[in-house]
């Protein structure tokens, strides 16, 4: 039977195609109709947000940091509620981590502040003795590439229909709205008015008269991403 | 012209043996900075901290990675399969000139892709998917790279003299099929390029930027199908498929059993992607398909022990050469490693193991035990057995060999036990609560704990890097100033002192 | 309803099916030294070890009279 495959190299083939797209099929296929609902109270990522996630994403925080909590009691006394799969419905990619190097992040925008992100992500070892983190200080200088989020997230709403512009349903009935900009320079008008929220809080005068001249530093756009997971 | 005998042609395999090489020494040696980074954080800005930003842990990471499966191991099949695939078939390069200048084509391109890799990845341009982080541009390079590969590889094939395909040939096209079907569903990818703002603007930020065509849950389930397979068609299939030809013609013993690698084979072929959903147990991913990763990552047992106990067996009567050449030691402790990591794969799996074992260390350490032991011990035991043959020289020196055998055992052993106990114990503690039930420990406690541990690994791998560059010397020296031969050796290769 | 009930008879089946193939392949391998062909499986094996060019094939293709 199988012997007889390897004097036929094409039917080879095909044996083994079938063999290896099987299990591809029955597992992955059935999942992707039912996944991909959002759970209430689940929003898209503003502009500045989603430029935060890139930012994340480039320097490969996920290499050392994991966004699943799971359903056990030392995760959850640890980093709060375990994840629900519709949580994730606007991740892509999404970034759950293989490894914790250090801790879990899904929810660090419930305890930990913008104060303490900036000073933590400059020197992490002085507020977190022992600490193995390396410095982050190029996220200080480096210009957030604001364009290259907002289209992103037009691709999002065009190719994947993330309700940008629309009613999105809250947890205490109300409806929330995550504007889209209409235009790349709108886009930046946004993300830098955002931007402006998160530095009030930041205490770097650099950073401070990058945002006036109308700059946002890659840490601004960082820490309003990890502010916004809850 | 005409009448010179037709000889196998190895131009190709020369070529990918010094990638393999050379991707080889920098996937490593970044794979030591790495370990060091994480036992002395100051590391990290080695080159002074204006260039932390490429020295630093996260962003070397993937290109560490990158550079061990898609250059050291890519690189090892390319050439072995340049240098197996003509033999088994019976058929030369040189009797196609239109293979061979694919062939050709297919490394100059895998040397840009390479290129265009590494600058992309220091960059900080990636998907952040594991071990699929390239932008789409990069993605299509790869694309033709791997169907010039099976062009070449269905040419000669299609060539041959010999009607039956070998046992490794068979690995070859599983090779082959199961990376590029796994590739081009784990990338399908949108470019942001092609959207449009309300204003009517396009083409708008990066144009290499593009967003997963799955999200969430979805994606991840796509990922880890993805993730754990190209370990399987990268790490397992192909070089099974080495060994079932090295071992038998470097120890001049045919094969335990033919039928015991047919059943094998299609065993793996069938059982190994079902067991992806292991990487996710306990997410958000259905139980039923936890549950189903679990239950086949314990049947994938058989077929892999199949495979290597039909080594081990081919041996049998013969262990004298085991004792005599260093050559046969790397194939024989690799197909252990290959029978351990192949047990340790699957207890992992077992979902109580992986609620312990889960995001730790331990399983840095069953990759490693992996990849240094099994695929590194092979690809360089091929490699090794190929030169004599390649470039018609003895092996330089034997002694030299056998230091870098025990050398990198020793470093593999350290690498190994010292990630279990890390692992092991920061699973404990994380998850440890006191009487009152608290949780018993910060998280930094079980990071500063960890520090002996990432010392020790960091020697592990600093040993076996060194064993790697003892490995490159000894393939130049045969290169360049190795005793001349008059015919090609028949099985074992013939080696200076 | 019906769907699911069908599906457990599937799957019953199915593994049914499947147990039975591979045990009846592995005894089918373990009966038969020889394939369809005539050679012994173990023939096969020695394509490792006799692989020159010039060496005979185990299974000869007709190849040299085409060129």
């Amino acid at each position: 039977m199988f012997h007889w495959l390897e004097k036929h190299p094409f039917f080879f083939a095909v044996g083994v195609f079938a063999a290896i797209a099987f299990a591809g099929l029955v597992e992955i296929v059935p999942n992707f109709a039912q996944q991909s609902r959002p759970v209430i109270g689940t929003t898209p990522y503003s502009t500045l947000e989603l430029a935060g996630r890139q930012v994340y994403i480039k320097n490969s925080c996920n290499a050392c940091h994991s966004q699943l909590i799971r359903p056990f009691k030392s995760e959850t006394d640890r980093y709060g509620h375990y994840s629900l799969s519709g949580e994730y419905a606007y991740d892509r990619p999404f970034l759950w981590g293989s490894k914790r190097t250090g801790p879990d992040l899904h929810r660090v925008g419930n305890y930990r502040t913008t104060d303490w992100h900036e000073n933590h992500m400059k020197d992490p070892a002085a507020i977190v003795p022992g600490s193995i983190m390396p410095k982050y200080t190029w996220l200080y200088k480096n210009v957030t590439d604001i364009d290259t989020a907002f289209a992103e997230q037009l691709t999002d709403a065009q190719f994947f229909a993330v309700p940008y512009n629309k009613p999105v349903p809250m947890k205490d009935g109300s409806t929330k709205i995550v504007k889209l900009g209409k235009s790349v320079a709108e886009a930046n008008a946004m993300a830098l008015a955002e931007a402006k929220i998160v530095a009030k809080d930041m205490k770097d005068q650099d950073i401070k008269d990058a945002i006036a001249s109308g700059k946002i530093p890659e840490i601004v756009a960082l820490i309003a991403y990890l502010n916004s997971l809850k | 012209m005409e009448n010179r005998p037709l000889e196998y042609d190895y131009t190709v395999a020369k070529m990918f043996m010094l990638t393999t090489i050379a991707l080889g020494i920098v996937g490593m040696l970044i794979g030591v900075i790495l370990a060091f980074e994480l036992a002395f954080p100051g590391i990290n800005t080695i080159l002074g901290s204006g260039l932390a930003e490429f020295t630093n842990f996260s962003r070397l990471r993937p290109l560490h990675t990158d550079s061990v499966i898609f250059g050291f191991t890519v690189s090892g099949i390319f050439a072995t399969w340049y240098y197996v695939g003509q033999r088994v078939l019976k058929v030369s390069m040189a009797e196609s000139s239109l293979l061979m200048f694919l062939g050709k084509l297919q490394f100059w391109l895998y040397v840009i892709t390479v290129a265009a890799v590494v600058v992309s990845l220091l960059a900080g341009e990636t998907t952040s998917k594991e071990y699929a982080e390239f932008e789409w541009p990069i993605d299509i390079a790869i694309v033709v790279v791997w169907v010039l590969f099976g062009v070449n590889m269905f040419g000669l094939i299609g060539l041959r003299r010999e009607k039956s395909l070998y046992i490794s040939v068979w690995y070859y096209i599983a090779t082959f099929l199961g990376i590029a079907m796994l590739y081009l569903f784990n990338n399908m990818e949108v470019p942001t390029w092609l959207a449009t703002s309300a204003a009517g603007e396009t083409h708008i930020g990066d144009w290499f930027h593009s967003v997963s065509m799955y999200a969430g849950t979805n994606d991840a389930l796509v990922q880890w199908w993805y993730g754990h397979n190209a370990v399987a068609f990268g790490f397992t299939v192909p070089i099974v498929a080495m060994i079932y030809y090295f071992l038998p013609k470097e120890s001049g013993q045919a094969i335990y059993s033919y039928k015991l690698s047919l059943l094998s084979f299609w065993g793996l072929m069938f059982v190994y992607l079902w067991a992806g959903g292991h990487h996710l147990l306990y997410s958000t991913v259905p139980d039923w398909v936890q549950t189903m990763g679990s239950i086949f990552s314990v049947v994938l047992i058989l077929p892999s022990w199949g495979s290597a106990i039909n080594m081990l067996l081919t041996m049998k009567g013969e262990w004298q050469q085991v004792a005599a050449s260093p050559l046969i030691k790397f194939m024989v402790l690799g197909s252990t490693f290959y029978m351990f990591s192949t047990l340790e794969g699957p207890i992992q799996a077992i979902k109580s193991v992986n609620a312990i074992a889960h995001f730790t260390d331990w399983i840095v350490g069953h990759v490693h035990d992996g990849v240094l032991g099994w695929v590194g011990f092979m690809i360089m035991a091929a490699l090794y057995h190929m030169a004599p043959r390649v470039f018609k020289r003895e092996i330089y020196s034997k002694s030299l060999m056998a230091s870098q055998f025990w050398i990198q055992t020793l470093g593999v052993v350290l690498y190994f036990t010292s990630m279990w106990i890390a692992g092991i114990t920061q699973g404990m503690m994380w998850r440890a609560h006191d009487e009152f039930g608290n949780l018993a420990y910060s998280f930094i406690d079980t990071v500063t704990v960890l520090h002996p541990y990432y010392a020790i690994r960091g020697v592990g791998g600093l040993l076996y890097l060194t064993g790697f560059l003892m490995f490159a010397y000894n393939i130049y020296k045969t290169m360049t100033a190795g005793k001349r031969l008059d015919s090609e050796p028949a099985n074992a290769s013939p080696m200076g002192a | 309803m019906f769907s699911v009930e069908f599906q457990a008879y599937g799957y019953f089946a199915v593994t049914v099916f499947m147990t039975v193939a591979l045990y009846a392949y592995i005894y089918h391998l373990y009966k038969n030294r020889k394939d369809a062909d005539g050679h012994d499986y173990e023939e096969y094996s020695n394509m490792a070890l006799h692989d020159g060019i010039e060496d005979t094939p185990v299974n000869s293709l007709p190849k040299d009279d085409k060129k």
